[in-house]
């Protein structure tokens, strides 16, 4: 799998819908506090509103520090091998985005494993704040964000058909180094 | 029938006086009757009034302030995130409750508790904590003076965790302002009715919880399948994104152009400058981000900063239409960054932006007008538009400063100081009007007349269809629509969930009937559950009947007979007294209550149990 689930903070409304579906699809239950996503939001300074979730890593810390072997970045996703897992959640302490969990109900951590590639809460999120992205792509948008925002461009106004419309530009070798 | 599923059946009684926390296991007859929510809260506010002969001081230790989220909280469907605060209200001493969004409400829930219900006083300031199955009262006094904000941190600090929910009150609950709300997530509010005073009252700074538990569901499957069409519908909704981007901000400029926004203290209805303050300035100038309440797509909440000026590093979660209508055109503030400072103050003091605005309007008014004198203010002048003065207003009701301890007391009190404010203070029953001016709209004062807790724009919302149909429309219609109002929005309530998917998307009712079914297992038809939730209406009204209540309070403020709009669509327009008295007996009528507005002895049967 070459898919990245990502996630855009600055989309994000807060809303936990991801969690609840996340806990309804793995768990069968009304239970926000199973879900492998969770919303953090920090107010007033700074406000975030960001859902945490496991990032797969490739070289994954939590596997790292598993003592039984339990945990293995396999196909895009890194997965818990539960026969072996022996519940000291040392990966739990370990991940540096706090994105595995627990839940008094069960022994072994809660991480997400990616719906089998078909995320539920990307789907299901009413803000477009979760996406599958293809790992080449990861970062686009953000490119695109920068490029646009260059300060150093200059604007003109012209007119097509009438309308007026703003150009941006950059001038080429008149800026003091 | 039994109830199969979607409660704990789990009643928490707190008593501060004598620190207990007990748990009682809730009848099924008493939960398939009254659902949850403000339908719990009314029932056991009715029982505590016939517990203490009906005379109870609303800020006393015998006031019973009940917390109730309903079967559907926290439950996947379209904003499940809502839970009542219910008990009787310091500003009215009638009837009161108001809801708060946000995660407090599922969180409460999850600690396996469907109500919870505080009595008596705490010897300290103190917090309640429940964590799960466990129940504490934890002494808390370095809270004292702390505002909302910063008592939510302190809490989350002195406990070890940032995974709790609070609902705590600023100086505005401790000092028993009577419009004082309660906040949670630090900027959603039970905002209306006093809820803040009362837990002021009992030292009780703030209500945290944390929980793990599932919510109990009948059928997860069927929920499901319910909750995507639901969702669905709202999404391809013509108005669904322009929710997202504005939320209740898109209504500054409806109600302008209508001619019911309020200016200047309701004596215009329309704001020259509203370009300044409405939804599209918002979003190109100040908003910074979207906030929803638990499981809600259409997220409301708009979180705004200042970026530069007077005001710049200014955050705040809204405004909404209401606070942005009363706390800026009502006091003659064009200036959006302005209201938004305004907005966050009240946050921080914990204090109902309706009435404050409300409050602070009809100050500038009689200080205008020659009723307030200059030594009365304390000897700060105050005028429309002057927004130091006006902040510096606000923090003094707050801390009860000069002026601001009378003020704080709300319209009751002012009018008794200065009866002459009763021409100019716009309320019912104590409880200042919302920001929908009734002039034009008959049926919308009728709904502000006949609402259980004073003058409030949740209980019926007609003024958009009386716009609408104009002369045509008749007077049975008018007095059908608010009593339907008034049938179904409780409804919403007692389940715990949002009625704007409902009002503005034109979610149907349909879908609730079969939420509730899906949750619950009982198969009760949309027609019985509006059944349950007109009883509560009956329910309300009965007790504020038995409060003293009657037709001489079902009135309304005194601008609304004489004085008309200045300008705009709706300029001299008024309400004549005798085609509202005509209205009023028609609605008795059509209730089944009396010439006087007093349900009949069988209403009071109906609840004896």
């Amino acid at each position: 799998m070459s898919k990245k689930l990502t996630v855009i903070p600055e989309q994000c409304s807060g809303c936990r819908i991801c969690e609840l579906v996340c806990a309804i699809k793995h768990f069968g239950v009304d239970n926000p506090k199973k879900a492998a996503i969770r919303v953090l939001t920090t107010y007033p300074h700074p406000v975030v509103r960001m859902p945490i979730v496991c990032s797969q890593c490739k070289v994954p810390a939590c596997a790292q520090v598993c003592p039984s072997d339990s945990l293995r970045w396999i196909d895009g996703v890194v997965q818990l091998d539960e026969e072996n897992c022996t519940s000291c959640y040392k990966c739990v302490e370990a991940c540096p985005f706090g994105a595995m969990y627990i839940h008094p109900d069960y022994d072994l951590p809660i991480k997400c494993d990616m719906c089998g590639g078909d995320p539920e809460c990307v789907k299901k999120c009413p803000k477009g704040a979760l996406r599958l992205i293809p790992e080449a792509a990861l970062g686009e948008s953000r490119r695109l964000n920068n490029v646009l925002s260059y300060s150093q461009m200059k604007e003109i106004e012209f007119y097509e058909k009438g309308e007026k419309k703003v150009i941006r530009y950059a001038e080429v070798g008149k800026e003091e180094l | 029938m039994s109830i199969k599923s979607g409660y704990f059946k789990q009643h928490l009684q707190i008593d501060l006086t004598k620190g207990t926390a007990e748990r009682q296991t809730t009848a099924d007859a008493f939960i398939e009757k009254y659902i949850g929510g403000r339908g719990f809260g009314a029932k056991l506010v009715w029982d505590n009034l016939r517990k203490h002969d009906f005379k109870i001081d609303p800020l006393g230790p015998e006031n019973l302030l009940v917390v109730a989220p309903g079967p559907l909280t926290g439950v996947y469907l379209p904003s499940s995130g809502k839970n009542s605060f219910v008990a009787i209200s310091p500003a009215t001493g009638l009837y009161g409750d108001s809801s708060m969004g946000g995660g407090f409400g599922i969180e409460l829930r999850q600690t396996g508790t469907d109500i919870l219900s505080v009595t008596g006083k705490a010897p300290e300031l103190s917090v309640l904590f429940i964590d799960n199955g466990e129940t504490t009262i934890l002494p808390m006094p370095e809270l004292k003076g702390k505002s909302c904000l910063e008592a939510e941190g302190m809490i989350k600090e002195r406990l070890g965790t940032h995974a709790v929910r609070v609902a705590t009150i600023g100086m505005g609950g401790e000092n028993m302002v009577r419009f004082a709300c309660v906040n949670t997530d630090w900027s959603r509010n039970a905002g209306r009715a006093g809820m803040g005073a009362i837990m002021g009252a009992k030292n009780l700074k703030a209500i945290v919880v944390r929980g793990h538990m599932d919510i109990p569901v009948y059928d997860v499957a069927g929920l499901m399948a319910e909750a995507e069409q639901a969702f669905k519908y709202m999404e391809e909704h013509k108005y669904f994104k322009l929710w997202q981007q504005e939320g209740l901000m898109n209504v500054i400029d409806y109600a302008n152009e209508k001619g019911i926004l309020p200016a200047y203290n309701f004596k215009d209805s329309v704001f020259a400058r509203h370009d300044q303050i409405n939804g599209t300035t918002m979003v190109n100038r100040y908003k910074i981000g979207d906030s929803a309440c638990f499981s809600c797509s259409m997220c409301c909440g708009n979180i705004c900063l200042v970026k530069s000026g007077k005001y710049a590093g200014t955050v705040v979660e809204g405004p909404e239409y209401e606070t942005c209508a009363m706390l800026g055109p009502n006091l003659g503030i064009d200036n959006f960054a302005a209201i938004l400072s305004a907005a966050r103050l009240c946050d921080e003091l914990g204090i109902d932006t309706i009435s404050t605005g409300s409050i602070v309007g009809a100050t500038i008014e009689g200080y205008e007008k020659g009723i307030l004198s200059l030594s009365d203010l304390d000897g700060r002048e105050i005028a429309w538009g002057d927004e130091d003065a006006i902040l510096e207003l606000i923090q003094k009701i707050a801390h009860r400063q000069g002026i601001g301890d009378i003020l704080a007391d709300g319209s009751h009190r002012i009018i008794e100081n200065w009866p002459e404010m009763d021409k100019i203070i716009l309320q019912v029953k104590g409880l200042e009007q919302s920001a929908y001016d009734s002039r034009a709209s008959i049926s919308m004062g009728l709904a502000y007349a006949t609402s259980d807790i004073g003058a409030h724009h949740t209980r019926a919302w007609t003024i958009a269809k009386e716009m609408e149909e104009g002369q045509n429309w008749t007077n049975d219609e008018k007095v059908d629509t608010v009593i339907y109002h008034q049938k179904v929005r409780p409804l919403f309530d007692m389940l715990g969930v949002c009625r704007l998917p409902w009002i503005e998307l034109g979610l149907s009712e349909r879908h609730y009937a079969n939420f509730y079914k899906y949750v619950t297992g009982n198969e009760t038809s949309l027609e019985e559950l509006l059944g349950l939730s007109n009883d509560i209406y009956d329910l309300t009204r009965l007790i504020n009947a038995r409060l003293g209540m009657s037709r001489k309070d079902d009135t309304l403020p005194y601008k609304v007979w004489a004085n008309p709009p200045l300008t705009g669509p709706n300029a001299g327009k008024v309400i004549g007294r005798e085609d509202f008295q005509k209205l009023l007996s028609l609605y008795y009528q059509k209730r089944g209550w009396d010439e006087n507005g007093i349900p009949p002895a069988e209403v009071e049967k109906r609840f004896s149990d």
